[in-house]
């Protein structure tokens, strides 16, 4: 995976994209300390670009918001679509972590 | 201040080292004065041979842990030694092979032969101490790290058994399923060794038996410890497991004490009574089940729901499908449709549950889910990329 960060105000905004998979743990590290660092009090980590997503990938979402929530702060989910989307249905994500279309 | 006096010159203790060093040389003098200059250094283990075919020999009866090697020789040259060594005696001791500085083309043809390294000649004594203690602990670094991954293999080799334990085998199950009118094929392989994946299939009552399939999240050693840590769960409730949905519950909130943050369980979970030939299951974000009706018609099953272990007092409802005899059932994990290494070529719902179908067709017989396996990847794979697991259970005739 990738990943490409926005500041700006009150939402820092986290691009994920290709895919998000155990691999990517350690890189993932660095979104989950870039939003419990930043100042804004919502992190929107938007999944438009992302690809796959793997349970480890799933796992780190969890993480992200865990970390956020402790320091805080919102974190929601946007932008998802095809194999990404389906697995957060399928999982219902939603139901900890707020997911915008 | 004054200025530390000078330590008095006493000579500065020699590490010793007993690493077995054969020297070969066919001029005396030269073995001679290799052997004192590795003494000096605190080499104690000094083997010699004054041609090839004594080298040879030297190396059969005691293999050292490194050669120093001429070329020029009586009899053999180090070449040959070299290229023996390799092939006929199949070692991978360091050989340094003495070479003048001249000499390029020997130079090259050494390590065509096997050489590992070289070292001038005549000797340079500071030279030649630094490329032996360079070869011979790489050497020992080597042999430490070959016995840390024979251990590490072993260790992988008892828990993988330990973990295959877990999972019945067919007579087992026949033995649960054929007195309540079902069928049932399983087939599951860790993606290394050890995995996250799960089944079983167990009695609840004479009339009954459940049918539990989960997938931890990740895969390797720490998913197959959750594995254990779930299956000792699911089994100390196995006589309470009637309500699949409340069961789930109850095994989510016991996970959600035990698993990290970001590791959780999706999991199908049914219930089969023979008595009006009912499933009832519930979800918690397994792959979607497909069912082949005995008439040919496909209905996919609801599976979805919050995956297990993230929160406590998450809710699970329960689903009832009536069967008939004939019906087949489909459960799988996730390995059999995801393809991480190129995303575009991951199956849809639809594309596997056509390919799941078409391996149903037909009489009852065994080996549906190695069917399904080599329709899905075109052969069996020596290995999977994630932990898969594929059930079919099929009701029969009374």
């Amino acid at each position: 995976m990738d990943y490409k960060i926005e500041e700006g105000g009150a939402i820092i905004k986290v691009r994920i994209s290709g895919v998000l998979t155990f691999d990517d743990h350690e890189r993932f590290k660095s979104v989950v300390k870039a939003i419990n660092e930043s100042d804004s009090a919502t992190a929107e980590i938007d999944l438009g670009e992302t690809k796959m997503i793997d349970s480890a990938g799933i796992g780190m979402l969890l993480l992200a918001n865990d970390r956020a929530k402790k320091a805080g702060k919102e974190v929601r989910l946007t932008g998802a679509n095809g194999h990404v989307l389906k697995v957060i249905q399928l999982s219902k994500v939603d139901e900890i972590i707020p997911v915008e279309s | 201040m004054s200025a530390q006096p000078a330590p008095a010159s006493a000579p500065e203790p020699v590490p010793s080292d007993d690493a077995r060093i054969l020297v070969v040389d066919d001029l005396r003098s030269s073995r001679m004065l290799i052997g004192s200059v590795l003494k000096s250094a605190g080499f104690s283990n000094i083997d010699y041979a004054g041609d090839g075919i004594e080298a040879l020999e030297r190396f059969e009866a005691h293999e050292p842990d490194i050669i120093l090697l001429d070329i020029v020789m009586p009899r053999m040259d180090g070449f040959e030694v070299s290229h023996a060594i390799r092939n006929r005696f199949d070692s991978d001791v360091p050989i340094l092979v003495q070479s003048g500085v001249q000499e390029a083309e020997q130079r090259v043809r050494a390590f065509d032969m096997g050489a590992t390294d070289l070292v001038s000649k005549p000797i340079n004594a500071g030279e030649l101490i630094s490329r032996l203690r360079l070869h011979i602990e790489r050497r020992r670094l080597i042999a430490r790290l070959k016995r840390y991954q024979k251990r590490m293999d072993e260790e992988l080799h008892t828990a993988e058994g330990m973990q295959m334990s877990l999972m019945k085998e067919a007579p087992e199950v026949d033995a649960i399923t054929y007195p309540r009118q079902a069928r049932m094929e399983t087939f599951y392989r860790p993606s290394y060794k050890l995995g996250g994946d799960l089944w079983d299939v167990f009695e609840i009552d004479e009339h009954r038996f459940g049918v539990l399939m989960v997938d931890l999240s990740g895969h390797g050693v720490s998913a197959a410890i959750n594995a254990f840590r779930l299956h000792m769960l699911a089994e100390r409730s196995e006589a309470d497991a009637g309500d699949p949905g409340a069961w789930l519950a109850r095994l989510s909130d016991e996970l959600y004490e035990i698993l990290p943050i970001e590791h959780f369980a999706t999991a199908f979970y049914g219930v089969f009574d023979k008595r009006d030939l009912s499933l009832t299951f519930a979800g918690a974000g397994a792959p979607t089940p497909v069912l082949r009706r005995h008439d040919g018609s496909v209905e996919h099953l609801d599976a979805s729901g919050l995956i297990m272990g993230c929160r406590s007092g998450g809710q699970y409802g329960n689903q009832r499908i009536a069967l008939q005899p004939g019906d087949r059932l489909c459960l799988y994990s996730d390995a059999l449709y995801e393809n991480f290494d190129t995303p575009d070529g991951a199956l849809s719902v639809d594309e596997l549950s056509a390919l799941i179908v078409a391996t149903m067709e037909g009489e009852v017989r065994e080996g549906f889910t190695t069917d399904l396996i080599q329709r899905v990847f075109g052969s069996m794979p020596e290995s999977f990329p994630d932990d898969l697991t594929i059930l079919m259970l099929e009701v029969i005739q009374p």
